[in-house]
């Protein structure tokens, strides 16, 4: 009787809940995938198109393109992102000196606007270390400028990372490290074989969260490189907004994001598999 | 632990009802002052006009006993709009640019038609033609009054040109030769601050405008020509001028190249008088010029880049039309138009007596004759990114890919648009 | 708490030395916030020695401006609001979601799939939501503050449900088990058993929901406008206009909007630390 009514409770506070997020995410999202077949410009008459968007897809270089840059940088953004943020929570999570100040000031990077770290890093890349090593700007040059992208993504997105983390380390309890150290566990064998696996839930949502984050970046490519030079840094994201909503591609580019919801949701599936069944082996 | 969670909990509480109940307040946005009379509202895109607005606002309502006026100058003004549109809840007035947008919106059919208002009498004849290209397919209405223009072509710094005894160029030969003599004499001739796409598309239209047709978006749509022709000049015209442009133009963007011509780092800067209170925000002092694009071969041929910067348009599902025609009126009265354009550095587009920002001086002649045209990206949709195109050409320098990429894209990017040209040719026989 | 017993009272000098060189990558970014907000527009300049260089008449006149071209106080009253509400509705409903879908999601296939139904939801791109959401909202007139915070709760869920989810995977069955023998129903058992020991948790949750919320721009940008009110980041657009933008008024207001956030982590870390489930799993 009693198991039965708290079945129903956790029923009933889930459905409403579900609801909720039916409501404004689901419902939006069909809307948003039935304007996908017209030519929509976000206002005024349209007409049905049938699939001629999905097509449209599939031959456009720049939406390639697009792809091909937001999958090379999600995938080097998200490792950098996890193996700093672990190294950093870890160091944070130590016993060291000036504690509360020293996790104030990691956290700085998280709530700086895009303008301001746009600007800054705009300067670091165009005058500062061309000036130290002779060199041109990396922003310049349509090869590597991919490469200043992650380098301000992982700056201001392992903060965040790192929380998870910290908070993901408060749950080992001390009594795993002290019978651990008995065994003369210390070092990186305490890490490997004592903290990394009870963390593993932490690292699994840390990589979800960081990959889905990097390969939705936006603000650092409108901050940084409006997606140039030689449109070599136009994300996904970036031309979803830019030709969805400025631009009169409504139509078109909800078609872009329907497929790309797709790809994210079939890549994410994959890595939790693979992070979940790691978890489950340890 | 306990009390803690409840006094977290009862605020946040607190603050979601607070915000319940702004819900209610939201109705009552106007003042007492709107009471008994027609609300006109207006939204304008010129956020750095805000100021001015305000004025032009206190001052209507002061002098009007029926029609209340609101303005709205928010930041992201377009996309508010936009977000407007989608809510069916238009502004009565519509204060925009003449660029896409207005090709989109009266394509739409969500503007009223002020041919037969009166309004646009005191329109300079050449700012109502370059609306009406603006159009995809000619109509017989005129959607908008057009207010206030800008110029683009090449800034100087005067100080520096009276010192050295340098002259203003009227054609390109004179242009890259007087490059070369600041060159010589160990001066930055250009500053291009091509970092910013966008900043590609301001020399690329005052030169486009000079050595092509002023409707080549209209003939390419109607099959007549092609870009690969049309702009095959341009595109060499515009890798001639990196030649003078900074070192490694793809590094600097549009606030380094205002800071450095600013500075004086440069003879020149290919933009528009828009930059103008940009470059003076950092040197207060400086004394600019202004002259047209010298992109022909000789100075008959020399064509002003001007299009319109604001203009006023009233929303078809506006239910006090008369009192907005009233609005636009007043807008249009000699003294409201002088403040506009001394506080914004631009020109006017209504006819009159009005005094020009020093800076255009040299470009003046150009307007009051009507030599101008429009700029050309105005014609081009945004989602195609001939800015980024135009930077992708210039670091690659590849023209025939180029042109061809330009061609193929106009066409993949505006199916829709060639569409109703080529209906439209159809039925009107060809002009 | 001590951690191991090897570095019971010793502070671990080589990482605190470590991280304080590591925070020369934040310093530096931050200076020039700082020296930039604290200049005039006509003293900046495109030299190293220009930019690096303190203001010659430092001023806070730079401060005053950007509160009052920014209507400060009631911008970020109005921000406060929205991200408080939105902070507090996502704790209690999210934790109680996670809870519900993360302790039966092993052997109940509907809590599985609403698991994967929720989390997936965080994979749609704003963009294609957010013109039906504008209509929607408009429709249901909560075009206002009180939208923008439903649509927030509606946003974090994912995220939220999955750090809760995988936080409670970490926590003992045992617990529950104990007070349900004791006769306390599920309602009671949550909020006196678990919702206290996910405290870490929902300071995490807290702090990563609350930086989105405060750092926003776009919600509500396209939900509230017309509705009279404004939050800090819409009101920051202010300072870039299409062709000019003042970066010392901007960067001093950024550096304005920092310090609620910098002090709510600092109050909220302290809350990850306090390490309830090591003391509580008896």
């Amino acid at each position: 009787m009693n198991m039965k009514s708290r079945q129903r409770t956790f029923m009933i506070i889930t459905i409403l809940i579900l609801a909720l997020f039916f409501v404004f995410n689901t419902l939006p999202l069909i809307k948003g995938v039935i304007f996908s077949f017209t030519n929509y410009k976000g206002y005024g008459a349209f007409d049905f198109v049938g699939l001629r968007n999905y097509a449209d897809l599939f031959t456009d270089s720049r939406v390639g393109h697009s792809y091909l840059f937001t999958f090379k940088f999600a995938i080097l953004a998200t490792i950098l992102i996890n193996v700093i943020s672990l190294i950093l929570a870890l160091a944070l999570n130590a016993k060291i000196r000036f504690k509360s100040a020293l996790r104030g000031m990691y956290f700085i990077p998280n709530i700086l606007g895009a303008l301001v770290i746009g600007y800054i890093f705009n300067y670091i890349f165009t005058y500062i270390i061309p000036a130290l090593f002779h060199s041109e700007s990396i922003l310049a040059n349509a090869r590597w400028a991919w490469i200043a992208v992650v380098i301000v993504c992982v700056w201001q997105s392992v903060a965040m990372t790192t929380i998870i983390y910290i908070s993901g380390l408060q749950t080992v309890p001390s009594d795993v490290y002290e019978a651990g150290a008995l065994d003369g566990a210390t070092g990186w064998k305490q890490f490997r074989h004592l903290t990394l696996p009870l963390i593993l839930p932490f690292v699994t949502t840390n990589m979800v969260l960081s990959l889905k984050n990097s390969l939705m970046v936006f603000d650092q490519i409108v901050a940084l490189t409006q997606g140039g030079p030689a449109q070599s840094t136009e994300s996904i994201s970036f031309l979803i907004y830019n030709n969805g909503l400025s631009g009169g591609q409504f139509g078109f580019q909800s078609a872009n994001a329907v497929l790309f919801f797709i790809v994210i949701v079939v890549f994410s599936t994959f890595q939790m598999k693979f992070l979940g069944g790691k978890e489950e082996q340890l | 632990m306990h009390s803690m969670t409840k006094k977290i909990v009862s605020v946040g509480l607190i603050a979601a009802l607070c915000s319940g109940m702004t819900l209610g307040m939201t109705g009552c946005g106007q003042s007492d002052a709107a009471k008994g009379k027609t609300v006109v509202t207006l939204l304008q895109y010129k956020q750095e006009a805000v100021d001015i607005f305000d004025e032009i606002m206190a001052d209507f309502n002061a002098t009007h006993d029926d029609i209340y006026l609101e303005i709205e100058s928010p930041s992201d003004a377009m996309t508010i709009l936009k977000t407007r549109l989608i809510r069916e809840e238009a502004p009565d007035i519509i204060g925009f640019g003449g660029d896409v947008n207005y090709s989109n919106f009266v394509d739409a059919g969500i503007l009223m038609d002020l041919s037969e208002s009166g309004v646009l009498e005191k329109v300079n004849p050449a700012y109502l033609d370059i609306l009406e290209s603006l159009e995809y397919v000619p109509t017989d209405g005129t959607y908008a009054m057009p207010y206030a223009a800008n110029a683009a072509g090449m800034l100087y710094n005067k100080d520096m040109f009276a010192e050295h005894g340098w002259e203003i160029p009227t054609n390109w030969n004179e242009f890259t030769a007087l490059c070369d003599q600041i060159q010589s004499e160990g001066i930055q001739p250009l500053y291009s601050g091509y970092k910013d796409t966008w900043t590609c598309l301001a020399p690329w239209n005052a030169i486009a405008i000079e050595l092509s047709p002023s409707d080549v978006c209209f003939q390419v749509s109607d099959g007549e020509t092609t870009f690969a022709k049309e702009y095959s000049e341009v595109a060499d015209k515009m890798q001639e001028l990196l030649k003078y442009a900074e070192d490694g133009p793809f590094a600097y963007g549009y606030n380094d190249a205002c800071l450095a011509f600013a500075d004086g780092q440069s003879a020149m800067f290919a933009i528009g008088s828009y930059a103008v209170p940009q470059i003076l925000s950092s040197n207060p002092d400086m004394n600019i010029g202004s002259f047209v694009m010298p992109a022909a071969d000789s100075e008959e041929k020399l064509v002003l880049n001007s299009g319109i910067d604001l203009q006023f348009a009233i929303s078809e599902s506006c239910e006090n039309k008369d009192a907005a025609l009233e609005v636009l009126r007043y807008l249009a009265e000699e003294e409201n138009v002088q403040n506009y354009i001394t506080a914004q550095n631009s020109v006017s587009c209504l006819l009159g007596d009005y005094e020009t920002s020093p800076v255009l001086e040299n470009m003046m002649p150009y307007i009051e004759s009507g030599r101008m045209a429009d700029f050309q990206d105005h014609h081009y949709p945004s989602e195609m990114a001939v800015d980024a195109m135009i930077q992708t050409f210039l670091i690659e320098g590849d023209k025939e890919a180029f042109l061809n990429k330009f061609d193929t894209s106009w066409v993949r990017y505006n199916r829709d648009v060639i569409k109703k040209v080529q209906d439209y040719t159809a039925a009107h026989g060809g002009e | 708490m001590n951690q191991t017993k090897r570095v019971k009272e010793r502070f671990n000098n080589p990482v605190t030395v470590l991280l304080i060189i590591g925070l020369f990558t934040i310093i530096f970014p931050l200076y020039m916030t700082v020296v930039i907000a604290l200049k005039q527009p006509s003293e900046m300049t495109n030299t190293l020695s220009g930019i690096l260089s303190l203001p010659k008449h430092p001023s806070f006149s730079n401060f005053v401006e950007a509160i009052r071209v920014t209507h400060f106080w009631s911008s970020i009253g109005n921000s406060l609001i929205i991200t408080v509400a939105t902070v507090v509705l996502c704790v209690i409903l999210h934790s109680l979601l996670g809870y519900v879908i993360g302790r039966n999601m092993s052997n109940s296939k509907f809590y599985k799939s609403a698991y994967f139904y929720v989390v997936s939801g965080m994979f749609v791109p704003f963009a294609v939501l957010m013109m039906p959401l504008i209509k929607q909202t408009s429709q249901m007139h909560i075009s206002n503050v009180f939208g923008v915070i439903v649509l927030y709760v509606v946003f974090y869920m994912p995220m939220n449900t999955m750090l809760y989810a995988g936080y409670l995977r970490n926590i003992p069955l045992a617990l529950e088990e104990a007070a349900t023998v004791d006769g306390a129903t599920s309602w009671q058992t949550y909020w006196k058993v678990i919702f206290p020991i996910m405290k870490p948790m929902h300071a995490t949750v807290a702090i990563l929901t609350a930086l989105a919320v405060w750092n926003d721009v776009m919600t509500p940008l396209v939900i509230m406008n017309g509705s009279g009110m404004t939050t800090l980041p819409v009101a920051q657009m202010t300072f870039q206009t299409q062709f000019g933008t003042n970066y010392n008024l901007a960067f001093a207001s950024y550096l304005l909007a920092l310090l609620p956030m910098l002090i709510f982590y600092i109050i909220m870390q302290k809350q990850i630390m306090s390490g309830v489930v090591n003391g509580a799993v008896k």
